[in-house]
C-alpha cells in the first residue's frame, strides 16, 4: 500500500525529474573532483601513483615561493580581468538591452559570435593583432613609431586576451538581467531628486546585482585556470598558475601535486563565488518570487 | 522690441503666483502633433485635472512638465521659476505613477525618504518628515516592510508618500486609481482629496475616468488631440459643455443628431430619424443645417404609459421599455422610441408600474439638454 502511494506520489516524480541533473553532476563533477582530491593526497613516483596518504603537496604548494608567486599573479589576473570585463560590459548590455529594440537578439548573438570559432583560433587571432608582427605594431612601424613591447608577450597582451575571451559572458549575464529590469523606475528615480548617476548607483545596479554576480562568476573561474591564452600571448615569462598546473600532469609526471594544486584553484574560485554571491540579499535584489522552503 | 521685453518680463512677474504655468507647450512626434500650442495656469492649493481620452496628449503634457519629455516649444514655470530646460530631478516636483513604480529593492520608508535622501536631509529631519507622511497616508508601522509584501491600495499609499514627502511644488499624478479596484478606487478618491486639503500641494491628476475628474478636482480641462477643448470649473464644464466633445465625455449619454426644419424664438425643431424635436438653437445655426444634441439620462423622466405629469415646456414621447438596470438610489431604464433609436433614462425605481416590453411616456425639458453644429462629430 505505501509502495503503491509512494509510486504515484509528488515525491517520485520530482525524484524523476532531478534524475538526469543528479547523475550529469556526480558523473562529470564529484567523481572526477572526488578522484582530484584523492590524488592530491597521494605520492607519485616515476610516473605512478602511490597511495600514502600525506600532506607533502599541500605543504609544497603552499611553502614554495615559486608556486605562491603563480597563484598570486593568477589571482591578480582573475580579479584584474574581472573588473575590467564588469566596467566594460555594462554599457554594452545595458545599451543592447534599452536601445536594441527588435535588434536586441541578434546584437546578444553578435557578441557571442568569436565563440563560433574557438578558442584556439581566437587567442591566435589575438596573437596576429597584438604579437610583433601583428597589426598595431606593424601599423605604429609603419608610421615610424616604436612598437609596443607592452603588448608583445607580455601579461598585458594575456590580460587583454582573456578580457576578450570571457567578456561575452559577463555582458550576456548582464544583459540577461536587465531584460527584466523595468527602466520606468529610472524616471520614478529621477523624479524624486536623482540624478542619472546617482539613479543608477540606486536602483540600476542593485536590482540587477545577481546577473553582474554571474557575470563576475563566468569572467572569474576560467580566467584563474586560463593556460591557452598565457601559453600563446604571455611569451616565456608569462606563465600563469594553469600553466604550471598542466604542466604537473605533462613533462614532469607529478599527477599527485598537480592534484593538490587543483583542488586549490577549485577552492579559490569556490570562495570567490562565495563571497561575490554573499553580497546578494534576496529582499533587496528585487527578487519577488517566494524563496524555497519558506 | 521693447514693448516685447517689457510684456516678456511682465509674464515672468505674473507667474509667482501661480504654482504651474504652461505657456505655449508644444510637443511633435514625428507626424503627430502630442500637445499642441498648450498653455495653463494651475493656483496655489488647487485640484486640476486632466481629462481625456486615451491618446489626447494628457500623459505626454504631464511627462512635459515633469521633464521626462522635452517641450518642443513654450515654457514650464514651476513654483514661479522657468524649468523647461531643467532635468526632472531639478524641478521640485512629486510624482505618483499609475503602476506605482515603487523601489522593490528598498523598504516602504526606503522608499518614502528617498526624496529626502537624495536632497541630502539630515537625519533627524528626514525622520521628522517621514513620520509626518506616514501619518498623513496612514502607513505607520510598514515601514520596514517591501513593497512586494504590500496590497495595491498600501502601494498606492506609499506611492502618495513619496511625492508628498518632500513637500514639492507640486504633485502629478498619472492616472494614480487606473490600477486599483472599484472600491479601493472608491476610498482612495476621498482619501486623496483629504490629503490635498491637509498639504495644500496642489495636484495636477490626469485621468480619462470622468467621474474621477468630477468626484476630486477643483478644476478640469478637458483634451483632446492634443488641445485643450474647454478649461474650467468642474461644475462649468458639467453644467455648460462648451464643446459636443466636452458635452459627450462629460456623460451626457444621449446623442441626437438630424436636420434643423425651422426654427422659432430661441429653439430649432429637428427631424430626428422621423420625430420632430424640440432643442435650443446653438449658434449660428440656419434650418437645413445639421446638428448635434446631447441630453444627460439623469435630466429625464419616465412613466408609465398616459400616466406622465411633465413639467410645463417639457417634451413627452411614447416608447417600448427594453431593459432595467438597478443601480440602488436610481435605476438606467433603456427604451426604444417609434423611430426605432435608444434612450437612456436615469430615473427613480418603480417596479411596481414599469415593466420590461411595457410602452412608457419618456419626458425632458428641450433646455436641459446641450446643442451643437455637427461637424462630423460622433
Amino acid at each position: 500500500m505505501a509502495v503503491k502511494q509512494f509510486l504515484h506520489s509528488k515525491d517520485l516524480k520530482a525524484l524523476a525529474l532531478s534524475l538526469p541533473g543528479a547523475l550529469f553532476i556526480i558523473f562529470f563533477l564529484f567523481i572526477p573532483l572526488a578522484t582530484i582530491v584523492v590524488y592530491s593526497f597521494w605520492r607519485t613516483e616515476s610516473y605512478t601513483m602511490i597511495a600514502d596518504w600525506n600532506l607533502n603537496n599541500y605543504l609544497t604548494i603552499l611553502t614554495t615561493k615559486t608556486y605562491l608567486t603563480f597563484l598570486f599573479r593568477s589571482l591578480s589576473m582573475s580579479l584584474a580581468v574581472s573588473f575590467i570585463s564588469l566596467i566594460y560590459s555594462w554599457p554594452v548590455a545595458y545599451y543592447i538591452a534599452k536601445y536594441g529594440g527588435r535588434y536586441r537578439l541578434i546584437l546578444t548573438m553578435l557578441t557571442a559570435a568569436p565563440f563560433f570559432t574557438g578558442i584556439l583560433l581566437r587567442v591566435t587571432a589575438m596573437q596576429q593583432i597584438l604579437g610583433p608582427i601583428g597589426v598595431v605594431n606593424m601599423f605604429l612601424s609603419n608610421i615610424g613609431l616604436k612598437p609596443l613591447h607592452l603588448l608583445m608577450y607580455s601579461h598585458y597582451a594575456t590580460g587583454l586576451g582573456l578580457i576578450y575571451l570571457w567578456i561575452p559572458f559577463m555582458v550576456l549575464a548582464i544583459y540577461l538581467s536587465l531584460l527584466t529590469f523595468d527602466f520606468k523606475l529610472l524616471d520614478a528615480a529621477m523624479i524624486n531628486g536623482a540624478s542619472p548617476l546617482r539613479a543608477f548607483w540606486e536602483v540600476t545596479l542593485p536590482l540587477n546585482w545577481i546577473g553582474t554576480c554571474i557575470g563576475l562568476a563566468l569572467v572569474f573561474i576560467p580566467t584563474f585556470a586560463a593556460t591557452i591564452t598565457p601559453k600563446f600571448l604571455g611569451g616565456v615569462n608569462g606563465a600563469l598558475y594553469g600553466n604550471i598546473l598542466a604542466h604537473q600532469f605533462g613533462s614532469t609526471g607529478t599527477w599527485a601535486l598537480g592534484s593538490a594544486m587543483g583542488v586549490l584553484m577549485f577552492t579559490i574560485s569556490s570562495l570567490f563565488v562565495f563571497i561575490v554571491f554573499k553580497t546578494v540579499n534576496l529582499n533587496r535584489s528585487g527578487y519577488t518570487g517566494k524563496i524555497a522552503g519558506e | 522690441m521693447d514693448t516685447n521685453k517689457f510684456l516678456f518680463f511682465f509674464k515672468d512677474m505674473q507667474t509667482s503666483s501661480y504654482a504651474l504655468q504652461l505657456v505655449e507647450v508644444e510637443k511633435q512626434f514625428g507626424d503627430v502633433r502630442a500637445v499642441d500650442n498648450v498653455s495653463l495656469e494651475v493656483k496655489k492649493g488647487e485640484f486640476f485635472a486632466l481629462l481625456g481620452p486615451s491618446g489626447s496628449g494628457k500623459t505626454t503634457l504631464l511627462r512635459i512638465i515633469a521633464g521626462l519629455e522635452s517641450a518642443g516649444k513654450g515654457s514650464v514655470f514651476i513654483g514661479g521659476k522657468n524649468v523647461t530646460k531643467n532635468p526632472p530631478y531639478a524641478r521640485g516636483i512629486g510624482m505618483v505613477f499609475q503602476d506605482f513604480l515603487l523601489f522593490p529593492h528598498k523598504t516602504v520608508g526606503e522608499n518614502i525618504a528617498f526624496p529626502l535622501k537624495m536632497k541630502k536631509m539630515s537625519a533627524t529631519h528626514q525622520q521628522e518628515q517621514l513620520s509626518w507622511v506616514l501619518d498623513l497616508v496612514r502607513m505607520k508601522g510598514y515601514e520596514d516592510r517591501f513593497p512586494n509584501q504590500l496590497s495595491g491600495g498600501q502601494k498606492q499609499r506609499v506611492a502618495l508618500a513619496r511625492g508628498l514627502v518632500a513637500r514639492p511644488d507640486i504633485l502629478l499624478l498619472d492616472e494614480p486609481l487606473a490600477n486599483l479596484d472599484r472600491e479601493l478606487r472608491k476610498e482612495m478618491e476621498v482619501e486623496m482629496r483629504r490629503f490635498q486639503a491637509e498639504i495644500d500641494i496642489p495636484f495636477v491628476y490626469v485621468t480619462h475616468n470622468q467621474e474621477e475628474a468630477l468626484t476630486l478636482s477643483n478644476r478640469i480641462a478637458v483634451m483632446k488631440d492634443g488641445h485643450f477643448e474647454q478649461v474650467g470649473d468642474k461644475l462649468e464644464l458639467y453644467d455648460e459643455p462648451a464643446t459636443a466633445f466636452v458635452a459627450s465625455f462629460l456623460g451626457l449619454n444621449n446623442t441626437i443628431s438630424g436636420e434643423v426644419l425651422r426654427q422659432e424664438n430661441d429653439f430649432s425643431f429637428i427631424d430626428w430619424k422621423g420625430i420632430e424635436l424640440k432643442i435650443p438653437t446653438p449658434n449660428g445655426i440656419k434650418p437645413g443645417d445639421r446638428i448635434a444634441y446631447y441630453l444627460r439620462s439623469e435630466k429625464m423622466h419616465i412613466n408609465p404609459h398616459g400616466k406622465s405629469n411633465p413639467v410645463d415646456g417639457s417634451i413627452t414621447l411614447t416608447a417600448v421599455l427594453r431593459d432595467i438596470i438597478f443601480k440602488g438610489q436610481y435605476s438606467d431604464y433603456f427604451v426604444i422610441l417609434d423611430n426605432d433609436e435608444e434612450m437612456v433614462i436615469s430615473d427613480v425605481p418603480d417596479i411596481e408600474s414599469l415593466k420590461i416590453g411595457g410602452k412608457v411616456d419618456v419626458s425632458w425639458l428641450p433646455s436641459s439638454g446641450f446643442s451643437f453644429a455637427a461637424d462630423g462629430e460622433e
